[in-house]
């Protein structure tokens, strides 16, 4: 079976290990993978798909070394395997034009500033990843444990069948 | 992923298993030849065997399954089909030698019955008496004549077996029964739209207060009511969302937990069995029914059945107070409801109170259930309160697999197959009670599981010919043993695949499959008692 990923793109190594730490949770459903740059990150799309897998949801910090976020999350909207993606902008120095940027052409679905609460984090990326396997899978019932429970409830009243 | 790898694998090996057991299940009875079982039941018997497989096995998905077995059946069963389109019986005329005594081809001779041919196609059987048979037979009867036709092959593939039209199979596609689910699941896609089931709950469920049992009786009783009416996986679904705020108040290690993931899956569950449109098996039921000429009206339905829903809903809350009972005190709920007011909803709940109306107001008017199933199959479109997405998004799949077992059950009976299968065990040791309880605790099992409409396919047919046939002995109830079949198809819960709402249930993580195994046990046992007594005390007031 195909697994959904969850990629996190941050330059900072510090930052990176918060993230992971925060999403522990949902690391058993969705398995999670880091990149400390955008080239980091695109090698490693690349090996998701020729995997056969998907990737549910990308975290991604602007300011990097290299190409930066918006650039990087720009030519995901732009792909196909990427572009049912759940985005997020993790950032504290996106500039506006930037960020308009990213909502524009990136279709970005989350922004969360730096400093970012834990219960904040989580919160958000099991929003985004609950609205993903809603749109994209067909059995929800594997993510109930780890998603929101209401929503997929909701949409199998919905959809009527499991 | 080592795990996942594995699983898969088990995966692949059960399809194919079930793939190769399933065609050879076609292939047996054309290569072996039963006696007592005419050609065209040798055909009805392999595609029977194939589809309990695959059905069994999920080698396809059950609806396909359902479509393959109407293709057969056409192809080969049919008066138009591959064997009998270009068949005619071969006759010929007996040979008078003394009064009532006549010469006959041997092949005629089915050990002590000849066949007389009344057309093409057409046969009816005469015992004679044999008085010697060397290259001729010789028979002694006083029902021939000199111009009589006889089959001069008794084992001829049209003796025994009149075959349906093509159209015959197809239409079970619409038959009155698939119509009046197509009726019940319009309504209900209408109110999932405009939220009336969600609406209704709030309202029905406020009179319970706050007490944890009150409030867990009270969820029972609202997911029962809907999913008489709904689907039972989609009235889980929308009970779940109701009961999660109520667990989230109590500790995870809380066992009022698993009393509310529990008490709405057995509910849903239960309460399918309360009306004719309630889930699937009992369109089986009825279709089968419907097949011997027995009509059974909507509000019979409910009569026959209701006691049994409200008995099984009983049991399973005082078992559940008994295995867990609450500590918390008093819980609150948010029960806001909004009623749609705009027209479209409007005219949805004048046209669902109309139609539950008419179906429970049969005796009164006479009009069939399946007619006014129509009233709001046109009526919701033509004002269009659902549009072609929404008829686009039925649960058609559903419509072909109760089509396909309707079917199936169709050449179960016209070729003599159901009546074979039951004829090979001897009942008559088996008092009528014991053949209930046979019956029910068989098709109990089998559907714990197996899909519970599956189920009612494979067993319903062969309950009925245990009575048309003359099996199940004097007195022996077509209705009653097929109610019993039909509603311990539904009591099957022990496990998360035993039913859609179980899995839903199991998803919360709330419960573990012991729990469900305790409870499920309870009222898959005492359920069967119950049918049985009912079967006994009740059901023959009412028929």
């Amino acid at each position: 079976m195909a697994e959904i990923y969850i990629i996190c793109v941050e330059d900072e190594p510090q930052v990176l290990d918060v993230i992971i730490r925060d999403l522990s949770a949902l690391e058993e459903v969705f398995p999670i993978e880091v990149a400390h740059s955008a080239d980091e990150a695109r090698v490693l799309i690349r090996e998701i798909r020729e995997d056969g897998n998907h990737i549910g949801l990308a975290l991604c910090d602007h300011v990097m070394p290299g190409d930066k976020g918006v650039d990087l999350m720009i030519e995901m909207q732009q792909d196909a395997f990427t572009e049912k993606t759940r985005k997020v902008l993790l950032t504290g120095q996106a500039g506006l034009e930037e960020t308009i940027e990213a909502i524009n052409n990136a279709r970005l679905n989350r922004y969360i500033a730096k400093p970012w609460t834990p219960e904040q984090l989580v919160k958000v990326a099991v929003d985004e990843l609950t609205t993903y396997v809603i749109e994209q899978e067909k059995d929800l019932l594997q993510y109930m444990g780890v998603l929101d429970q209401a929503r997929l409830q909701e949409a199998i009243r919905n959809k009527g069948y499991i | 992923m080592q795990f996942k790898k594995s699983t898969l694998t088990q995966h692949l090996s059960k399809k194919i298993t079930g793939f190769v057991l399933g065609l050879t299940g076609f292939c047996l009875p054309l290569v072996f030849t039963f006696s007592g079982l005419s050609f065209a039941g040798h055909l009805a018997l392999g595609i029977f065997l194939m589809a309990a497989v695959f059905w069994m096995f999920e080698t396809i998905p059950i609806y396909s399954t359902s479509m393959l077995v109407i293709f057969l059946q056409v192809l080969l069963l049919s008066q138009q089909g591959l064997m009998f389109s270009g068949a005619s019986l071969p006759v010929t005329q007996p040979l008078q030698t003394g009064e009532n005594q006549w010469l006959i081809p041997p092949e005629a001779l089915d050990e002590n019955t000849v066949y007389i041919a009344e057309g093409e196609k057409k046969s009816r059987s005469l015992e004679v008496k044999v008085l010697e048979v060397s290259d001729m037979a010789r028979v002694e009867t006083s029902q021939l004549s000199s111009d009589t036709q006889i089959v001069s092959e008794a084992r001829h593939r049209l003796v025994r077996y009149e075959p349906l039209g093509y159209a015959d199979f197809f239409g079970t596609l619409a038959s009155p029964i698939i119509i009046l689910f197509l009726g019940g699941f319009i309504l209900a896609r209408a109110s999932v739209k405009y939220n009336l089931d969600k609406n209704l709950t709030n309202v029905l469920l406020k009179p319970f207060g706050q007490k944890p049992m009150l409030i867990v009786l009270g969820l029972m009783m609202v997911t029962a009511v809907l999913s008489a009416f709904m689907s039972n996986t989609a009235t889980t679904a929308m009970m779940m969302t109701v009961a999660i705020p109520i667990a989230l108040q109590v500790s995870k290690e809380d066992k009022f937990r698993i009393v509310l993931a529990l008490c709405i899956p057995i509910a849903a569950n239960i309460g399918g069995m309360a009306t004719p449109i309630g889930t699937p098996p009992n369109a089986i039921v009825i279709a089968n029914l419907q097949q011997q000429g027995i009509h059974i009206a909507f509000g019979s339905w409910v009569a026959l059945m209701l006691p049994l829903a409200v008995g099984l809903l009983l049991l399973a809350w005082f078992t559940m107070r008994i295995l867990y009972p609450p500590t918390a005190k008093r819980f609150t709920m948010s029960l806001k409801s909004s009623f749609e007011k705009g027209p479209r909803a409007v005219i949805l709940y004048v046209v669902f109170g109309l139609t539950v109306l008419l179906w429970f107001t049969e005796a009164q008017h006479g009009v069939p259930s399946s007619m006014v199933a129509f009233l709001p199959i046109m009526a919701l479109t033509v004002t269009s309160v659902l549009k072609q997405d929404d008829i686009r998004a039925l649960p058609w799949e559903v419509l072909w697999l109760v089509a396909g077992g309707i079917s199936l059950g169709l050449s179960m009976e016209n070729t003599g197959l159901a009546m074979w299968l039951v004829s090979s065990i001897n009942w008559e040791m088996l008092p009528q009670l014991m053949l209930l309880l046979v019956f029910g605790v068989v098709a109990l099992m089998l559907s714990n599981f197996l899909s519970n409409t599956v189920t009612a396919t494979l067993i319903v047919p062969l309950a009925i010919s245990m009575g048309t046939s003359g099996i199940g002995g004097e007195g022996f109830n077509l209705v009653i043993t097929s109610l019993v079949v039909g509603s311990a198809c539904n009591m099957a819960m022990l496990l998360p695949i035993s039913t859609p709402p179980n899995a839903i249930a199991m998803s919360t993580g709330y419960i573990k499959t012991i729990d469900m195994v305790k409870v499920g046990i309870v009222i898959g046992l005492v359920g069967i008692v119950c049918a049985l007594v009912l079967s006994m005390l009740y059901w023959p007031i009412i028929l």
